[in-house]
């Protein structure tokens, strides 16, 4: 098997554009940083089109409370590393009210912990507009994404009013109580965002190798058990499997694949010649037909 | 294969163009078989994931289909809206990959009130796959297909000639069509058209070569598609660089933009054509370190040694082939908003990176992209391709189209709401024939702040009220045969 490369050039060079286009017309961009592979390419990118300056804008991150320790750590030290702003939003309410994703339908729990959340800081910011690292080979609604995505007033995204975008052309005038999120990834595929890691030696989250990692079966699905509060089914017991993960979320509702690709050579050659799409691993996304186009309706990313 | 190759790979490749991507877009109507034609080549090569094979094996089966076990087209029709209408409305973005090349799918709607998404998508196209149902022929929407794709600047055609299954694989007749394709082709500037017979839900000449078909020799539409060259430029194209923003960092100042055109290298001269302005090349920076040249498509930052005090919106460009410094133009156009032109609102001009306030708009004439004759008209609504000319406030650096295609493009922006309401390209430019003069009445924020805005302040929400009752100021002025320019 041989893999295109040369691509990939191509693939920086647009998305460097799309990041300088909308740094130039939007009054207080954000990038949001969910931390996983997507989001550190995004933030690659990102420094790449400003340098030598950083990045003019913060990142902000949902933190629903529910990420992977690793990630945590590994944001912690990017944004160190790198001298950026960095803001982490909460919601304290959903939190106090014990909204979990054990005991709530992922629906209602990613409604809550995350959509709400990222509404309320993008508010909270007077944002105008926010990176995102979303692909357009993801999932079929967002295979009709804009790279400049008009939000009406309270984020709701309406498939219809989106503007049309020709050649390399982006028009970032906003309407009124209008907010952008901006999607300089949309081309790439996951093929794509690993063999520019492989190429451009960007660090990720561990937890994208392979490793022996305690999880439990569920729905056959691996979770695994990131801290002590998962709640075991009578019977139930961690056991250490090899595994790692395709995509990074909150820990009950991310699955893992078992694999032995332990460094990026590998995960790249397993990525490449994968027999299911990744999204396969996100629980949020089998709840209902057409459940990411309802999310993205509410203002999920 | 190992990363250590991959990397060998980029190393020996010949420079780092898009050889390695392709993007497609198809064209045809819903009955032209289009979307199974995508999803065969999807489905042979590939490029569908076990689950998403899985789902639509069960989808296929909950509908009604004709005998057929697998329908392909679940794999593309994405929004609710839209698979519950059966149709496709907007333009669907799909990736895969061979071993040999990248691919980009550009699926837009054949319909012809889908004109508007079809440019669109088409303009973001190397090449187009022109479907046609082989039992029809070349119709007129064939002729309409091909039309938008060389007004966006196609170059290069396939015209896939599906279902000949259904003409029992007649040479003759397939010959026929693509003879009456090539004589109609030639009002248009592309540069290559190739024909192949296919037959896309057995999956004849997509990536299995057909043996139902031995008179035909050529590629199968994969072996083409992996093949084609998908370069537009000319060899000694001139350098353009439209400038997005300009980097600051302690001593550092650098212009940062992507080269639409052309190359260049430290120690060349640039110019930038609004001021007449000239510096030369310092040096040419990416994280990366220095590069020793940048071409098109490349997304840099240049030193200069002289500062030249420009901003976004300048064209930094070779001395002597300038971009046009132009305050008046003539350009062929798709209307893509819902509210019709109105020759009283107020627009902008966006092209590379500049937008500038037009004056005055007209309508000169309709198309007819199925018979292409073009007639006298004043106004333009979705859908219309229509031919406009357009006098700007202040010059701004173009090209026509034709010369250099990314900077002779532009959309046009609603000033109101921010809309982008038609994409056009540049068939007529000059300087210094609308310059604002007596006869523009100018509205600038001085002469709005001491009466009409007295009231507002430095808010956001007050800057908005500001620029919306400028624009309203605006339209009442030239309902009354005012040209105006909004400068605040």
């Amino acid at each position: 098997m041989t893999a295109p490369v040369s691509h990939l050039k191509l693939l920086e060079a647009e998305s460097i554009h799309i990041f300088r286009e909308a740094a130039a017309q939007f009054r207080a961009p954000v990038l949001l940083y969910s931390i996983g592979k997507d989001s550190t390419v995004l933030l690659h990118l990102a420094r790449k089109a400003f340098w030598p300056a950083k990045p003019p804008f913060p990142l902000l991150h949902i933190d629903t409370t529910w990420k992977f320790r690793d990630m945590i750590t590994f944001r912690d030290r990017t944004v160190r590393e790198f001298g950026l702003d960095l803001i982490v939003h909460t919601n304290h309410d959903g939190l106090s009210r014990g909204i979990n994703p054990f005991d709530h339908p992922p629906s209602v729990y990613t409604d809550i912990m995350k959509t709400q959340a990222l509404r309320a800081a993008l508010d909270a910011g007077g944002f105008d507009a926010a990176f995102g690292g979303a692909r357009r080979d993801e999932e079929a609604s967002r295979a009709k994404e804009r790279v400049f995505s008009f939000r009406a007033a309270g984020h709701r995204w309406e498939p219809r009013r989106q503007r049309p975008e020709m050649w390399t052309l982006l028009n970032g005038r906003l309407g009124k109580g209008e907010t952008v999120r901006v999607f300089p990834l949309s081309n790439w595929t996951e093929g794509d965002v690993w063999r520019y890691i492989a190429l451009e030696k960007i660090d990720v989250v561990p937890l994208y190798f392979a490793a022996p990692r305690p999880v439990v079966t569920r729905d056959g699905q691996l979770i695994m058990v990131d801290d002590e509060r998962i709640k075991l089914e009578p019977g139930e017991k961690p056991e250490l499997r090899k595994i790692r993960f395709r995509t990074l979320g909150c820990w009950p509702l991310t699955a893992a694949v078992e694999s032995d690709a332990s460094e990026i050579d590998a995960v790249v050659e397993e990525v490449l010649r994968a027999k299911y799409s990744e999204r396969a691993g996100r629980l949020i996304d089998h709840d209902q037909a057409g459940a990411m186009e309802m999310k993205k309706r509410e203002g999920y990313f | 294969m190992h990363v250590a190759a991959l990397r060998e790979e980029v190393a020996v490749a010949p420079a780092p163009e898009a050889s390695g991507m392709a993007r497609l877009l198809t064209c045809g109507s819903v009955d032209d078989g289009k979307s199974t034609l995508i999803g065969r080549l999807l489905w042979d090569s590939a490029a569908v994931a076990e689950d998403q094979r899985a789902a639509v094996m069960h989808a296929s089966q909950n509908r009604l289909l004709n005998g057929e076990k697998v329908d392909f087209s679940l794999l593309l029709d994405g929004l609710q809206a839209e698979r519950e209408q059966g149709i496709t409305i907007d333009i669907a973005w799909r990736y895969f990959e061979t071993p040999r090349r990248r691919f980009v799918i550009i699926d837009a709607p054949g319909h012809e009130q889908y004109t508007r998404n079809m440019a669109t998508g088409a303009s973001h196209a190397d090449v187009a796959i022109l479907l046609v149902d082989a039992r029809h022929g070349v119709k007129r929407q064939t002729r309409r297909h091909a039309a938008i794709c060389d007004l966006v600047g196609i170059k290069r055609v396939v015209l896939a000639v599906n279902k000949m299954d259904l003409i029992d694989w007649s040479e003759a007749t397939f010959r026929a069509i693509e003879a009456e394709f090539r004589a109609l082709a030639q009002s248009f500037g592309f540069i290559e058209i190739v024909a192949i017979p296919v037959a896309a839900l057995p999956g004849d000449n997509v990536v299995r070569r057909s043996a139902a078909m031995p008179w035909y020799g050529g590629p199968t539409l994969l072996d083409h598609l992996e093949a084609l060259d998908v370069s537009t430029e000319r060899r000694d194209a001139p350098f353009r660089m439209p400038v997005q923003l300009v980097l600051r960092h302690g001593d550092f100042r650098g212009y940062a933009g992507t080269v639409a055109s052309g190359c260049i290298r430290p120690g060349d001269r640039l110019v930038d054509a609004r001021s007449g302005l000239g510096a030369s090349v310092r040096r040419i920076t990416a994280m990366d370190g220095n590069l020793a040249v940048a071409a098109k498509g490349d997304a840099v930052a240049i030193e200069l040694d002289t500062d030249l005090d420009i901003s976004r919106g300048a064209v930094l460009s070779e001395v002597q082939r300038r971009p046009i410094n132009a305050d008046v133009l003539e350009a062929r156009l798709v209307w893509l908003a819902e509210t019709p032109f109105d020759p009283e609102a107020g627009y902008l001009l966006r092209t590379a990176t500049d937008l500038t306030p037009v004056t005055s708009m007209s309508i000169s004439a309709l198309i007819d992209f199925e018979t292409l004759a073009s007639a006298p008209a004043h106004a333009c609504a979705a859908n219309d391709i229509a031919d406009c000319r357009v006098l700007l406030g202040r010059p701004t650096s173009l090209d026509l189209f034709s010369h250099l295609p990314a900077t002779g493009c532009f959309v046009l922006v609603s000033a109101v709401d921010g809309t982008t309401v038609a994409g056009g390209v540049i068939t007529w430019a000059q300087a210094g024939a609308s310059a604002v003069g007596d006869n523009v009445f100018v509205l600038d924020r001085e002469l709005l702040a001491r009466g009409l805005c007295s009231d507002l302040g430095d808010s956001p929400a007050d800057l908005a009220e500001f620029h919306r009752r400028a624009q309203e100021a605006a339209i009442l002025l030239r309902s009354v045969g005012i040209p105006v320019l909004i400068e605040i």
